[in-house]
């Protein structure tokens, strides 16, 4: 199923070595990954509109949440659908705890981490134990099943959730969008910017917790569990205990990533965090970036944000050039048609991904290269 | 005498509610129960058909219910605009019940083979493309039916007939539950014939083994393959129509809602055992009724722990092979 295992292998092995034994020359790659880093950070500062940060801010907690999942998906061999369930609990916990407290002050929010954290940490264990033991499948089935009573749950225990309608909230302290520090650069330092910027931060330094994962000791069990399990198992390892790590640990990050989009929006709802369409869109970005490559979710994350922002209203536009016609308005009014389509075709046709693609392309002309070598030997 | 320990286990619990419910109340909800059992027990069994003998775990599955539930819709509110639904005897409610079902049926397995033939065939033998592709195929099929019936809830015309009830020993039975519950035992009896009496069964399991020596034996697997594919279907598109009109409404997200509890049903059985679908419909649709009936928030988190504690119990279902 994953083909580029191998090639990933041997690329992340070459970077392991390098960083351990002598001090790393900056490759191409490093400066491109480098440049657009400092490129999310000066967004707000070159572009004046609160779109475009918008979608930046969006693409970089997406980013986070698929790469999560890429590590269950593409580097565990698990399918889970309830991942989509704990970006939702990271962002009810803060949603709640903020919007129930009478006076938020900033530990609300570390409160509101640990709580996610607790949570999502127990529901995988629980999950796992009483799946993982049985078959793969399974554990689609049993996620699928979970997601979709967290979607009801939300919407029917009103309470506490606040139903369909969802919650608004204000953030305390300085990431409060009404707390101002002046200006630089003809832009407002205000409590948006700084959640922004702790966006850019947490999402680097969990991402960057997700690429030592799967190159350390555990990650290559893991690695090697998704490609033989059979083989892993006669090697010695628990291969139970290896994919618990990995659910946990992918799940964990998924709330913060949940945490972080409720931060941004101050505002969550059922459907904007438990219906099923995002975990089809966190699939999508998964396909379209390339399983097992983890630096694919930037891609996926990036191509879909922007084309759902932009897409719509595209269509819109071009259904308004043939008014009469009430079959184009309706075939431009859906346009999430047009990512099931894509995602179909993707799975097809396209499994590897855009940087599966890349990469297989690369290690075909590693492959061929040395080939010539040998026989110049 | 293992089996018979069980049995009695069984119905010491079917029993266990009349410690709070009086009896008649007990037995009204106990039908309402078993018919809400045979209606998830329609959606389930596509799943577990197909699932069983082909090895394909269809997550389209919740499409082609909802795609069948508004068929079912569609043929009834043209009858009804003709008015012939509302003042229909009994009979005749059941003839509008069976072209509803027949067309719901019919185009869900033409979806079926549609699907099949387009997507299914190119990842069979591959669970995790199995599983990608079908929620993709899903999504697709809910944004067409937006396309086709709009987005809004709809109203099913039902006959007034079948919300007539007769009483038997001061219990109230509608008419409808009465023919749920007698669709589900012939889908039933029709499946075990078809699995146990035919050869269908055995060719299609021995196709999903090696495809090339069945084909060898003279078999058209690939056509064989299409036709239980389009019968799961065309079971979930009439699962559809059974509960728009159980529910006297439809709405697109319909399918995802019912997704769970075939999903349960399944899980509880054991995969790909229609005995163990059928038993865990019925579990699944008797609980939800009773613990609806004394705590109503808890309707839905019961069958999730009735399926926790089975899983904990048999990990493979009650049903299933070990």
């Amino acid at each position: 199923m994953i083909m580029d295992s191998g090639m990933t292998d041997k690329m992340a092995v070459n970077d392991h070595t390098l960083s351990k034994e002598n001090v790393p020359a900056l490759t191409s790659l490093d400066t491109f990954r480098i440049g657009i880093v400092i490129l999310m950070g000066l967004v707000p500062f070159i572009f004046p509109s609160f779109r475009v940060m918008d979608v930046m801010a969006k693409i970089m907690i997406f980013t986070l949440v698929v790469a999560s999942f890429d590590l269950l998906l593409g580097y565990t061999g698990i399918l889970s659908f309830a991942h989509g369930m704990f970006f939702g609990i990271g962002a009810y916990s803060v949603a709640l705890i903020l919007y129930h407290t009478a006076a938020p002050a900033w530990y609300h929010i570390i409160i509101a981490i640990l709580i996610s954290l607790v949570v999502s940490i127990g529901l995988s264990l629980v999950i796992s134990f009483f799946s993982l033991r049985v078959k793969a499948i399974f554990f689609a089935m049993l996620t699928l099943a979970l997601a979709e009573f967290a979607h009801i749950l939300g919407v029917q225990w009103t309470s506490l959730t606040g139903g369909e309608d969802g919650i608004s909230f204000t953030l305390p302290w300085i990431f409060n969008f009404n707390h101002t520090f002046g200006t630089v650069w003809h832009t407002q330092i205000n409590g948006r910017l700084v959640v922004y910027f702790l966006i850019l931060f947490s999402t680097l330094f969990l991402f960057a917790g997700l690429v030592r994962f799967t190159r350390s000791p555990v990650g290559r069990v893991l690695q090697s569990i998704r490609d033989n399990e059979q083989r892993a198992v006669a090697l010695g390892y628990q291969t139970f205990r290896y994919q618990i790590y990995s659910i946990v640990f992918g799940s964990s990050v998924a709330s913060l990533g949940g945490i972080l989009f409720a931060m941004w929006l101050c505002y969550v709802n059922p459907d904007s965090v438990f219906h099923t369409a995002i975990m089809v869109n966190i699939l999508l970005m998964v396909l379209i970036g390339g399983m097992g490559t983890l630096y694919g979710s930037v891609i996926g994350a990036a191509f879909l944000i922007i084309t759902e922002n932009w897409l719509p209203q595209l269509l819109k536009s071009a259904a308004e050039l043939v008014p009469q016609s009430h079959v184009i308005q309706v075939l431009a009014d859906r346009w999430q048609l047009y990512f099931g389509i894509l995602f179909v075709l993707v799975v097809l046709f396209f499994p590897k991904g855009v940087l599966g693609t890349i990469r297989a392309h690369y290690r075909q002309r590693v492959i061929e290269s040395e080939s010539i070598e040998n026989q110049l030997k | 005498m293992k089996s018979k320990a069980n049995t009695m286990a069984g119905l010491g619990l079917l029993l266990m509610p009349l410690i709070w419910i009086d009896p008649v109340t007990y037995l009204t909800l106990t039908v309402a129960g078993l018919s809400l059992g045979m209606l998830i027990f329609l959606i389930a069994s596509g799943l577990t058909l197909i699932f069983g003998l082909m090895d394909v775990l269809n997550l389209a599955h919740a499409a082609f219910f909802a795609f069948g539930a508004y068929m079912g819709y569609t043929v009834l509110y043209l009858f009804n605009s003709w008015g012939w639904i509302e003042g229909a005897s009994l009979w005749g409610s059941l003839w509008f019940l069976v072209v509803a079902l027949g067309t719901a049926g019919l185009v869900g397995a033409l979806l079926g083979v549609i699907t099949e033939r387009l997507v299914i065939q190119r990842v069979y033998g591959d669970h995790l493309m199995q599983l990608l592709v079908t929620v993709g195929v899903s999504f697709v099929m809910v944004e067409i039916l937006k396309i086709i019936w709009g987005v809004n809830d709809e109203v099913v015309p039902i006959p007034l007939a079948f919300q007539d009830s007769f009483i038997i020993y001061g219990v109230f039975v509608e008419y409808f539950r009465v023919v749920a519950i007698l669709l589900g035992v012939l889908v039933f009896a029709v499946l075990q014939f078809m699995l146990k009496k035919t050869k269908i069964g055995i060719i299609v399991r021995a196709g999903v083994e090696n495809r090339e020596i069945v084909q060898t034996t003279g078999y058209n697997i690939n056509r064989i393959f299409t036709m239980v594919f389009a019968l799961g279907a065309a079971f979930a598109a009439i699962g559809g129509t059974m509960m728009a009109i159980f529910n006297q409404a439809v709405d697109p997200g319909m399918g995802d809602q019912f997704l769970i509890f075939a999903l349960i049903v399944v899980i509880i059985g054991g995969m790909g055992s229609v005995t163990g679908s059928f038993v865990g419909a019925i579990i699944v649709g008797l609980s939800f009724n009773y613990v609806a009936y004394l705590v109503p928030k808890m309707a839905l988190g019961v069958n999730f722990m009735i399926m926790a504690i089975i899983l904990l119990i048999r990990p493979k279902g009650l049903f299933g092979k070990e």
